[in-house]
């Protein structure tokens, strides 16, 4: 569903916004790849979570926001070429992972098996050659980010991807 | 596992006559010319770090107390739980449920308006809790609230399965050894744990469900008052907050168990004034984050201050630190271990809204490695690199009166949401 109030809110409070994807009313097939996949994958994020999906394209890679009226965020970064090399959340829920982590959920649930006592650290952080992921917060308030280290493209930190 | 069967009259009767004789000889505010005061509820109970229940040893920084559990309405299906774990960040009653069903305890699940079991899927760190939300009778000392919303953890896949992405974000934590507890009782400054973001959105958050009969489970809104509820909310009086009151460690390295004291009220009792010259710390009433900026000699969190928490559910002061050295080897590895150590560090608390104190606490972390392993409670435990938020666990906790007072509620001059210490 189209959220116009949030996408006018939006609009007001980001002055690099200049091109709106809206739903996709039709339904696309879902293509539920987002870390790793591409653009068209995006829309069809933003269709299956009811959100309202902004782009902000910026020098070296472009940001495609999801918002939703229950209050989550999702942040997907794609390189110049369209691919999605990063993902951020934060929100009242943690989203669903498989969906967002793409092709690289494997090596999460991989790494994740590996720490111990997960329940008693409000945040996680998994660091391989291929994925990170860190993840944290708690009821009411979680916050996370997943990206693909060799895909971060020249002259952007990790610390931007949030 | 220790369930014992036998009513909390007894044992407190003689506290509570203590009790009563002292109110009188201070002076009650008794109007009525014969009849004494009715004598205060007890509100203390003990809190104890150890190293967790029978069925799950080997736990660090976990402090527990004990729950009365009772079906509502019920005096004889009752169960007293040890080993629930002590969690100030977190909103809300969570028991296992085969420890329930060992204590001869059967909870119903809530219904939605379509009939269906109402379940949940909470968020811990790395792993999520599933099970449906039922309503009990919560003793804690003397205090009793009734038909509070709580979660059981469903170890005995006894409910509807998990609905992705329960369970496939992260580890399902429902049994005793996912937590080394047989529950975790949420007392923090907030009363229920997903709050109006789970009332009323048009796209219902992955946290409430409704399930069918043949375990088909989709999201849904739930009402506040179905909502896992903290339960110190809704006893009778009492209610506006807690105290953690917990002794100090006498070994660096570790000690093997720690005492300690949970009071109920703030400025309730003769027991539970809020003293002044508190540092008193307002938090956010959306999600009981305070705020706090990190520093050590070689790192800073930087300019814009880190959501806080001051948590007993986490196990070590939390942070990220990029220059501290992450345990490799040993039993704690992604904790850290200080090239030299213990590393001085601190951290600048902020309150948010009214409520605006600010306070800097110089802490220690110690090198991991050097403790003794098979000790319970570890007062300079520090881990956390990568977190983007500022978690003040159980550590902060040794040698502290750590007050958290309840979001609407007053307490003296104060109203929750707020930490004091």
């Amino acid at each position: 569903m189209l959220q116009t109030s949030t996408m006018a809110r939006r609009l007001a409070a980001n002055a690099f916004v200049f091109l709106l994807i809206g739903c996709n009313p039709l339904g696309i097939a879902s293509v539920h790849a987002a870390l790793g996949g591409d653009a068209a994958s995006v829309v069809s994020d933003a269709d299956d979570l009811h959100g309202t999906a902004e782009s902000t394209l910026l020098a070296h890679y472009d940001i495609q926001e999801i918002t939703n009226d229950n209050g989550m965020r999702v942040r997907e970064f794609l390189t110049k070429a369209g691919v999605v090399f990063a993902v951020a959340w934060n929100g009242p829920a943690v989203p669903d992972l498989q969906r967002l982590l793409g092709t690289s959920f494997d090596t999460y649930t991989k790494s994740l098996s590996a720490l111990k006592e997960p329940g008693m650290h409000r945040s996680l952080r998994i660091a391989t050659a291929e994925l990170v992921v860190e993840a944290g917060g708690h009821m009411r308030a979680y916050s996370g980010r997943a990206y693909l280290p060799r895909s971060i493209p020249a002259g952007v930190s990790a610390a931007d991807l949030r | 596992m220790r369930i014992q069967h036998f009513s909390p009259l007894v044992l407190f009767s003689s506290v509570v006559l203590t009790a009563g004789l002292l109110t009188a000889c201070l002076g009650s505010k008794s109007t009525s010319g014969g009849g004494a005061a009715p004598p205060p509820v007890v509100n203390t109970m003990a809190v104890t770090v150890d190293s967790g229940p029978a069925a799950a040893t080997g736990a660090i920084n976990h402090a527990y107390v004990t729950v009365r559990v009772c079906a509502p309405g019920s005096t004889t299906q009752c169960a007293n739980i040890d080993h629930v774990l002590l969690d100030t960040g977190s909103w809300g009653l969570r028991l296992v449920r085969s420890v329930l069903a060992a204590g001869t305890v059967t909870l119903a699940a809530q219904t939605d308006s379509q009939g269906r079991a109402i379940e949940e899927c909470e968020s811990f760190g790395g792993g999520q809790t599933w099970g449906p939300v039922a309503l009990a009778d919560i003793t804690l000392a003397g205090e009793t609230a009734s038909k509070v919303p709580v979660q059981i953890m469903d170890d005995t896949n006894t409910g509807a399965p998990p609905p992705a992405p329960c369970g496939t974000n992260g580890t399902l934590l429902n049994d005793v050894a996912g937590f080394h507890a047989n529950g975790l009782l949420g007392v923090g400054v907030l009363v229920q744990d997903c709050g109006t973001a789970c009332v009323s959105a048009a796209s219902p958050l992955p946290v409430y469900y409704g399930c069918t009969a043949s375990g088909v489970c989709t999201a849904e809104n739930v009402p506040l008052a179905s909502q896992v509820t903290n339960p110190v909310s809704l006893f009778a009086a009492d209610n506006n907050g807690i105290i953690v009151n917990m002794a100090n460690l006498i070994n660096a390295n570790g000690d093997a168990s720690v005492t300690g004291e949970l009071t109920f009220g703030i400025g309730t009792q003769t027991d539970n004034a809020l003293p002044p010259a508190l540092t008193v710390l307002g938090a956010d009433p959306a999600t009981g984050d305070f705020k706090a900026t990190y520093a050590s000699a070689t790192y800073s969190s930087g300019a814009t201050p880190l959501p806080a928490l001051i948590d007993s559910g986490t196990d070590d002061y939390a942070f990220n630190d990029p220059t501290m050295t992450v345990c490799s080897t040993g039993s704690f590895i992604g904790n850290y271990c200080p090239s030299v150590a213990p590393q001085s560090v601190s951290a600048t608390n902020i309150g948010v809204g009214v409520n605006n104190g600010t306070g800097r606490v110089d802490f220690a972390i110690g090198d991991a490695n050097t403790f003794v392993i098979t000790a319970a409670a570890f007062g300079t435990l520090g881990g956390g690199g990568g977190s983007t938020n500022f978690t003040w666990g159980m550590p902060f906790f040794y040698g502290r009166k750590i007050y958290i007072g309840i979001d609407h509620r007053a307490a003296g001059t104060y109203t929750g949401p707020f930490y004091a210490y």
